[in-house]
């Protein structure tokens, strides 16, 4: 009992002092309520990274079903009665490996005919073949129409034409992939959207509460409130109009989430503008898929555009304005814009070409004449950046129409040589390769914006610090040619580098829709889209960490810019409209559960 | 549309590039964070270039070697102790780049991989994770005091646990009342230099312990061999001397007189390649890893010297040189039967990472077991035979004393290495002080004061 005692004595003291610490602590929290903002950012930098992560695998996998041809508009019948299917607008014949319709016979030329579907019906194109090409035993010129029930002969091996019946059948295509892919069919794609909302919606209140207090009330909630209420709308837009997949556009929607989180951050009065940008270029998507869907109407539509494009990077190289050291904004009083963003659109129209024309001229002069003009006022105006994606996107396009590889390589060299001039001349360039891979030697004076990126996106780690709490913001083009380093620092490395996937994932989804496409015009325009968004994420991410010099290009779909947002939904348009697949109706997928 | 699906090749290479580009980023990122976050514009850690706060810096048993006060960094009350711990600790300045201030730096702002900079309300409490080290300051202090201002180094290790409790290198200074280094470069010669970790010195007869090592294992019957000194021996035209002549030695008395003549002539029966062999396994010829801080290198290249140069390298002469800490770990080797044990300086590995297995600390066997019990029994010899066992009362000290010459009309460097061979107390230790004259007399004292201590703390545990 005495032990007890003393033991008690002895540990009385000790339990009087943490009882005080207690109270203290308590004390403490009572008297300094803490702010809502420090737990609600607590939880939800958690949060993020899951539903960015969880929205990009919904949306790629149901994309990465049913590739190849889905379609059979049409066939050729042999005299045995075999039908050989046409699976393209646009069907290439011959004895090459490489054709659509290969035909392995001696007298064959390896790039014999094409057989086209446009605006006329049918028609049948000579591709100057030895054996030449005759419809119901009469040769023409070059080309001529072909109905149902027309013999073609080429090079003497006849055929029957056959249109399918009520236009196209639709076929059940083959995927890789299969085990993973099928997966992704079971996404519900309102759930998708659900995930994407619910990130936009939190991140906007993560954005609101850290900076309320300055005097930003409603300048924050509105354009979010306003972009949630468009995505919905679009999205039953779709529902009720569309029969394509809608992943697509669900993926660009969380991209445009984070620009307008990039942009609360950045410039809380720049964000009504912004999301006005965004329902505009989603618009302009939808205006363009229903222009470019008829080929006939594509094609008037390319040479409307370009007329257009002229006219601008003319009244760009008059009355444009100097921003921070390149000419390329105009001004007309009631809006601002940057012409070349335009430009970009009709460089892509331009390259465009059906596959009889590309087979039988193989000509590029109009093609190369436009795109000199581009990057020549481009070098005037002194955008560099955007100069180089214009070559880049001109070297994928001129490949995908000539398929000649000694040109392009003829071409590059020559560029390459141009731009060693471009470089060793002008010395403001001269300096941003100086600083190219020692930014650390130059952290406060040419490499300072390159640092700055690189400590922010170490500062966030893979959580981020949490929306409109980091430090980047206070830096010179952070919205744009930064803005990779505020994805990291405010939303983290996973945030940030699931962007940038996405982005990346456009590409892929061109090189699998590749396969399937109707016709060649809306191959090359998809091709020359994703090019154009590939040489753009290249140089602006890895710009601003320096692993290519800092050319000040924006980051399709994130950075902030009204003009690039519209310009990256229009050219997204071509993607979109390479994709012929229809998306699996909900009650198909039931009833086959069922059985 | 096969040919343009063929085409849309460059499509692909264009993607790929970009991939590979992220590639590269994410690996430069998991590298390099942690240096790009601690720049001094980074507003998350630095205000006005001073760092907010970083987390305190405490000994084995909670001392605090380092905190921050309102701004300002306070170091341990004592100024023996900052002295002391100052390699170990670091100066403000980042000079010391071995010290955890500065290897640790990322840590101590409060930066971690996953988190960043965040820390969640950062008003109220303290951004900074602190940290816990191996030392135990009231050893290093008692090494401070028993280098006594002579410049050199004294270590003490737990050769069963790798932690490092004693790390001190003088001259050191203190870092709350910086003196003018730069203007007494006598007084300060390489202070910034932590010596334990970053010193290379002629190893002298320490490194008999090595040969002795290729000995045991390479030679037939090395009990019963008898080597004749007669206190010189020429060896293609190079004099190896001893002090005296110490007569008819086996291996086990050799070691104890520490025979030059001996030595050399067990050196050329192994050949060079062995002895290259053993002192690689030593730890010869490669930097170790303490928590992420490398050593110095210390060298044996004997692979292809004969005749003299081979005898001087088998006694730790010819162009041998050891890092201390590097060679503390071989005699803690000999102690634990054999079996190396990576030193360590940081106790807590904090945050998620203290959950994990230490995967970082590997155990492995570098000498059998057979080998370590002999050369123990041996190095037990030398204490009692020559060193004398009442300077070492109670300590049941292995060891071995090292003179090492280092040429023109300079003092040799005095080496005192070995262990206590207690199960209670498992401590390795090297003493090396620089110009200090005879090992076991001026260097084996010194050992004596830290061992008794440290043995204290120990049982006071």
């Amino acid at each position: 009992m005495g032990f007890m005692i003393e033991s008690v004595k002895l540990y009385y003291n000790e339990i009087v002092a943490l009882m005080e610490n207690v109270g203290a602590t308590i004390g403490i929290y009572m008297s300094n309520p803490l702010e809502l903002a420090e737990f609600y950012t607590l939880i939800v930098r958690w949060i993020f990274p899951v539903l960015s992560v969880l929205i990009l695998f919904r949306c790629i996998l149901p994309l990465l079903r049913d590739g190849g041809p889905n379609h059979i508009w049409g066939f050729l019948e042999t005299k045995e009665g075999y039908r050989i299917p046409l699976k393209h607008w646009e069907n290439s014949i011959g004895r090459s490996r490489l054709s659509d319709i290969v035909i392995n016979l001696p007298f064959i030329s390896r790039s014999h005919a094409v057989l086209s579907y446009g605006e006329n019906g049918w028609t049948v194109t000579d591709l100057g073949s030895k054996g030449g090409v005759e419809v119901n035993g009469e040769k023409p010129d070059q080309s001529r129409p072909v109905d149902a029930g027309d013999i073609i002969s080429f090079a003497g091996a006849e055929f029957l034409f056959l249109a399918a019946e009520d236009g196209c059948e639709t076929i059940e295509p083959k995927g890789k992939l299969n085990w993973l892919i099928n997966h992704g069919s079971s996404f519900n794609n309102i759930k998708t959207l659900l995930l994407i909302l619910a990130f936009q919606f939190l991140g906007g209140i993560q954005i609101y509460l850290t900076c309320i207090g300055e005097g930003t009330h409603l300048s924050i909630p509105l354009p979010f409130g306003l972009y949630i209420l468009a995505e919905c709308i679009y999205y039953f837009f779709l529902c009720r109009f569309s029969r394509k997949y809608m992943e697509l556009e669900l993926l660009i929607f969380s991209l445009c989430g984070l620009n307008l989180l990039v942009v609360a951050a950045v410039y809380p009065d720049h964000l009504m503008k912004q999301s006005i940008a965004i329902i505009l270029g989603m618009i302009v998507y939808t205006a363009v898929q229903v222009i470019i869907k008829d080929l006939g109407r594509g094609r008037k539509f390319k040479y409307i555009i370009v007329v257009c494009a002229l006219i601008l990077i003319l009244m760009n190289l008059t009355i444009g304005e100097y921003r921070f050291g390149a000419k390329n904004w105009i001004d007309l009083g009631f809006i601002t814009f940057q012409p070349m963003e335009f430009v970009k659109f009709a460089f892509v129209l331009a390259g465009t070409a059906t596959l009889n024309k590309l087979l039988t001229t193989r000509n590029l002069t109009a093609f190369i004449g436009f795109s000199g003009t581009c990057i020549g006022a481009l070098i005037i105006i002194r955008d560099l950046g955007t100069s180089v994606v214009f070559f880049t996107a001109f070297l994928v396009i001129a490949f995908m129409r000539s398929g000649d590889i000694r040109t392009i390589a003829l071409i590059s060299s020559g560029a390459a040589l141009g731009a060693f001039a471009v470089i060793s001349f002008l010395p403001y360039i001269a300096t941003r390769f100086q600083a190219w891979g020692h930014v650390w030697e130059y952290a406060d004076t040419i490499g300072y914006q390159q640092t700055r990126t690189l400590i922010a996106a170490a500062s966030g780690g893979l959580l981020g610090v949490g929306g409109g709490k980091g430090y980047l913001v206070g830096i010179p083009a952070s919205d744009t040619d930064l803005v990779f380093g505020i994805l990291c620092e405010e939303w983290g490395l996973i945030v940030a580098l699931t962007a940038l996937m996405s982005i990346i994932f456009l590409s892929f989804l061109v090189l699998f829709l590749m396969r399937g496409c109707k016709s060649s015009f809306y191959a090359i325009s998809a091709c020359g889209a994703a090019s154009i968004f590939m040489i753009q994420t290249a140089l602006n991410v890895f710009g601003s960490i320096d692993l290519l010099p800092l050319t000040g290009v924006t980051l399709p779909f994130i950075s902030n810019g009204g003009s690039s947002m519209v310009v990256c939904w229009a050219l997204l348009a071509f993607i979109k409209s390479a994709d012929e697949r229809q998306r699996p109706e909900r009650e198909v997928i039931e009833e086959g559960m069922v059985e | 549309m096969k040919i343009l699906t063929k085409r849309a090749f460059a499509l692909f290479i264009l993607s790929l590039l970009l991939v590979s580009g992220l590639i590269v980023f994410i690996i430069s990122y998991i590298n390099n964070a942690s240096d790009w976050v601690q720049h001094a514009t980074n507003k998350h850690l630095y205000k006005n270039g001073q760092l907010q706060t970083t987390g305190k810096i405490y000994d084995r048993n909670g001392e605090v070697l380092l905190q921050t006060v309102n701004g300002v960094q306070k170091y341990n009350d004592n100024e023996i102790v900052r002295k002391a711990v100052m390699h170990a600790v670091g100066d403000s300045y980042g000079n010391v780049v071995t010290s955890a201030q500065v290897a640790f730096g990322d840590r101590l702002s409060g930066w971690d991989m996953v988190n960043g900079a965040y820390r969640f309300n950062a008003q109220r409490y303290k951004p900074g994770s602190d940290m816990t080290l191996t030392l135990d300051a009231e050893i290093c202090s008692a090494a401070y005091k028993a280098l006594n201002g002579r410049k050199g180094t004294i270590g003490v290790y737990n050769y069963k646990t790798g932690e490092i409790l004693c790390m001190v290198s003088s001259p050191s200074f203190d870092p709350e009342k910086r003196p003018d280094i730069e203007g007494n470069p006598d007084k300060y010669e390489g202070a910034y230099i932590n010596r334990l970790l970053s010193a290379a010195y002629t190893p002298g007869s320490v490194f008999k312990l090595v040969t002795a090592a290729a000995a045991i294992d390479m030679i037939d019957n090395i009990d019963g061999k008898v080597y004749q000194c007669e206190g010189e021996k020429i060896i293609d035209g190079d004099k190896v001397t001893c002090p005296s002549a110490h007569g008819n030695v086996t291996l086990k008395q050799a070691l104890a007189q520490s025979c030059n003549v001996a030595f050399a002539e067990i050196s050329l029966e192994l050949g060079g390649n062995a002895l290259q062999k053993y002192a690689d396994i030593a730890g010869f010829n490669t930097s170790l890893k303490v928590d992420g801080i490398l050593t110095a290198i210390g060298k044996t290249e004997v692979s292809d010297a004969t005749g003299g140069d081979l005898a001087w390298a088998g006694i730790g002469q010819y162009n041998d040189t050891a890092n201390p800490l590097t060679f503390m770990t071989y005699v803690g080797s000999i102690a634990n039967d054999g079996v190396c044990v990576s030193p360590k300086i940081v106790k807590d590995r904090g945050g998620i990472l203290s959950l994990m297995p230490d995967f970082g600390s590997k155990d492995r066997r570098i000498i059998s077991e057979e080998t370590a019990l002999i050369l123990r029994d041996m190095m037990r010899n030398n204490v009692i035979e020559v060193y004398g066992e009442r300077n070492y009362n109670g300590l049941k000290l292995c060891a071995k004393s090292g003179t090492a010459e280092v040429g023109g009309d300079q003092k040799p460097h005095a080496w005192f290495a070995g262990f206590m061979d207690r199960d209670d107390c498992p401590l390795a230790f090297v003493v090396i002080l620089e110009n200090g004259g005879s090992g076991s007399k001026s260097a084996g004292p010194a050992a004596g004061i830290v061992l008794k201590k440290a043995a204290d703390r120990m049982m006071l545990q």
